[in-house]
């Protein structure tokens, strides 16, 4: 009986990442023909993505539109659309990362045409694990981590913090109420990745603001 | 968490290979230890989507391969099973990863009754 049973092996040999990373190199090629430099903003949830965009907003305001990434709500798109900028919620319903198909439906739906435009900001789903897999087309990948996060969790999460080209070490203003090591933050995170640029801001009070927003201007005009 | 939606990937992958849904004997994957996947939260979730999807109850056979790193201190070119393994030589986790993010359906077997 057993004599009649092939055993078949068919090989396939394929990147699962195969189609996300396909859509990311159509992503990155579409906003490169617009001119549009482009960021993928990660950090876990309640680090202050949203309003590091909302600064970011009133210092861009119209070269700078914004993709929101959330599980539930259009909460952070209309923040950044009262801070003065187009914003285009993307609502995973459960999906914990932006994967690159999902920035190109996005991006099918915006306004992207206007001359003005320079800086397309994904503001990614708040989480340290399952983004860092994705590549969305960006052309800078940042890391955000708070100061009440704890300065420990660069080497928790490897995954992300070995692959961002920006760290921001963001609420800076809360550094005198916690024992946050920065330089101890800093070292690890170069550590992992010994090319990562550094800043640290307090998007609440506008600290080291101007500063990453001048580094980026200087990415896409310089 | 993400596991759940690489294994409704690899289904996608393996249908579009086969060109049709058939009951599996064995998956063979391959997963870097940098690639930040969990192998057992990925063999869950696949052996879920596998039976929803109609590839039956296959084994996964997960090749788990070492990361290739460079010291950036003294060279040395070193294997490790994950971000924290520093260089054999001087102890340096200043490095560069020249492999361990893969993540690759290999190959599958199936058995198929003749008639």
């Amino acid at each position: 009986m057993c004599d009649d049973v092939i055993e078949q092996k068919i090989d396939i040999t394929t990147s699962v990442m195969n189609k996300n990373d396909l859509f990311a190199a159509e992503n990155r090629g579409f906003l490169k023909g617009k001119g549009i430099y482009t960021l993928n903003l990660i950090s876990s949830p309640g680090a202050g993505k949203t309003t590091v965009l909302e600064s970011m907003a009133r210092y861009f305001g119209s070269r700078m539109a914004v993709i929101e990434g959330d599980i539930q709500t259009r909460r952070d798109a209309q923040r950044i659309e009262k801070a003065g900028c187009q914003a285009w919620q993307i609502e995973t319903g459960g999906a914990c990362h932006l994967d690159a198909h999902a920035v190109k439906h996005a991006m099918d739906n915006m306004e992207l045409d206007s001359d003005k435009l320079e800086l397309l900001a994904i503001e990614n789903v708040g989480n340290l694990i399952c983004p860092s897999g994705y590549d969305l087309g960006e052309n800078l990948r940042i890391g955000l981590l708070s100061v009440p996060e704890g300065d420990d969790k660069i080497l928790k999460y490897p995954s992300l913090f070995s692959t961002i080209n920006v760290l921001v070490i963001n609420k800076m203003d809360l550094l005198p109420h916690l024992d946050f090591d920065v330089d101890r933050a800093i070292d690890e995170c170069r550590s992992l990745n010994p090319d990562v640029i550094v800043f640290t801001t307090s998007a609440k009070t506008g600290e080291g603001m101007e500063e990453f927003c001048g580094f980026l201007e200087n990415q896409f005009s310089g | 968490m993400h596991e759940l939606s690489l294994a409704h990937d690899m289904t996608r992958i393996i249908g579009n290979a086969l060109g049709r849904k058939v009951h599996l004997d064995r998956v063979n994957i391959t997963v870097g230890p940098l690639s930040g996947i969990s192998p057992e939260s990925l063999r869950f979730c696949f052996t879920e989507i596998a039976k929803i999807e109609g590839f039956g109850e296959p084994e996964l056979v997960i090749n788990q391969t070492r990361a290739k790193l460079i010291c950036l201190d003294c060279d040395t070119e070193y294997e490790a099973k994950d971000f924290y393994q520093g260089c054999p030589d001087c102890g340096s986790i200043s490095r560069k990863i020249l492999s361990g993010r893969e993540f690759t359906v290999d190959s599958v077997e199936l058995e198929e009754g003749n008639d």
